[in-house]
């Protein structure tokens, strides 16, 4: 019974001492953390709008994949967006035209694999969507060959962030039906 | 305090090619150079500080519950490690993405507790931490660079300045081998250096002989 019991302290006080630890690392990194992160949302934001100045952010309350969105004074919107990558949610803000034409689009967070699905946080990976609409490519069989580099080893995310895209053409326009 | 301890992880014990741990983040995050420095950064700092800890630690932690012990330490120093790059390297933070998490259950690290830190003194334990460490990020590099360089024609590394990082290699660029940078040519690759480094050594003890 002793045995027991001091096997159980001590296993105790050296995970005591472990959650100590991360208390002091992570009240010293956390505030760092949430203003890099607040900082990345805005530069995305402002990325994204196409110097169109940004209105106030609505919250939709069951979308599948749209989470909000907010209104820009030339008559768009930037969606806010998550995909379903191959390592979890991918976020991204995308900004669309009144008819629901992407205009731009941008990843915020992901959890892909380096060197593959990563690669889309890089500024041409978006290129094929824009400019479309209802007729989003969202099978890799409908791009051409020089877009290989993007899908070859990383089509759950290419087939995750073009399925959130076509969600958020199809949101746009059930907004601009609801003004008409 | 034995100097064999340092040097035997570089290549006579290489976790990578001969005693074959870690295999999952070398076959993983190999596809750029940039990636293996920092897997490999990451790994050298955890398994440092571990093997250090547990080595101090072995006289006090129970048999029966080690692994536990182990894990949590070893957790706490990859979390450590975690939010420090998080808030002052988000760049390199980003770029490793779920690797990073999985050092955790890297078993190089659980490996060398296991193994040497919990028999051995804490220099010893230190020295053996610093050569494995650099020993897997050497066979990273390696790793990464030959697929780098063939799969898509680039060698990133570190941008500074002027300087984005990416040194572009000409013919290669425009037409890569693709699949070695995909995860059948890792297999591939690895097995080739694997019997590359297996002839080696036995070569190496032939003369010894």
């Amino acid at each position: 019974m002793k045995k027991y019991l001091k096997t159980a302290l001590i296993l105790f006080v050296i995970c005591a001492a472990a959650a100590l630890l991360l208390a002091v690392f992570n009240s010293v990194t956390a505030p760092k953390i949430s203003a890099y992160e607040a900082e990345q949302k805005t530069a995305a934001l402002k990325n994204v709008s196409g110097g169109a100045s940004i209105g106030e952010y609505v919250i939709v309350p069951e979308g599948s994949m749209v989470n909000g969105y907010y209104t820009l004074d030339n008559g768009g919107y930037i969606l806010n967006l998550t995909a379903n990558g191959y390592g979890g949610s991918i976020l991204l803000v995308a900004s669309y035209s009144a008819d629901g034409i992407l205009s731009a689009a941008q990843v915020i967070s992901n959890s892909e694999t380096p060197g593959l699905g990563k690669k889309s946080e890089e500024s041409w990976y978006m290129d094929k969507f824009i400019g479309k609409g209802q007729n989003m490519p969202i099978r890799k069989t409908s791009l051409s060959d020089s877009d290989a580099q993007a899908v070859s080893g990383a089509s759950m995310t290419f087939t995750g962030i073009s399925k959130a895209l076509l969600a958020g053409s199809n949101f746009v326009a059930t907004l601009d039906g609801g003004k008409n | 305090m034995n100097i064999k301890e340092l040097t035997k992880g570089l290549f006579k014990e290489n976790p990578t090619f001969i005693i074959m741990l870690g295999m999952c983040p070398t076959l993983g995050v190999t596809t750029q150079v940039i990636n293996a420095l920092g897997m490999g950064a990451g790994v050298l700092f955890v398994l440092f500080f571990s093997n250090i800890l547990i080595s101090a630690l072995k006289n006090i932690i129970p048999n029966s519950i080690r692994i536990p012990c182990y894990i949590v330490i070893i957790a706490s120093f990859v979390t450590i490690v975690e939010m420090v790059l998080h808030a002052f390297a988000p760049s390199i933070y980003s770029a490793l993405g779920v690797y990073l998490p999985l050092i955790v259950v890297n078993c190089i690290i659980l490996g060398r507790a296991e193994a040497f830190a919990n028999k051995n003194s804490i220099v010893d334990s230190a020295l053996d931490a610093i050569g494995m460490g650099v020993g897997f990020t050497m066979s990273l590099t390696l790793i990464a660079l030959i697929r780098e360089v063939f799969g898509s024609g680039t060698i990133t590394l570190f941008a500074i300045g002027n300087f984005n990082g990416v040194l572009k290699i000409p013919v290669l660029y425009q037409w890569p081998v693709r699949v070695i940078s995909l995860a059948a040519g890792a297999l591939l690759l690895m097995g080739y250096l694997k019997a590359f480094f297996q002839w080696f050594s036995e070569k190496k003890k032939g003369v010894a002989k």
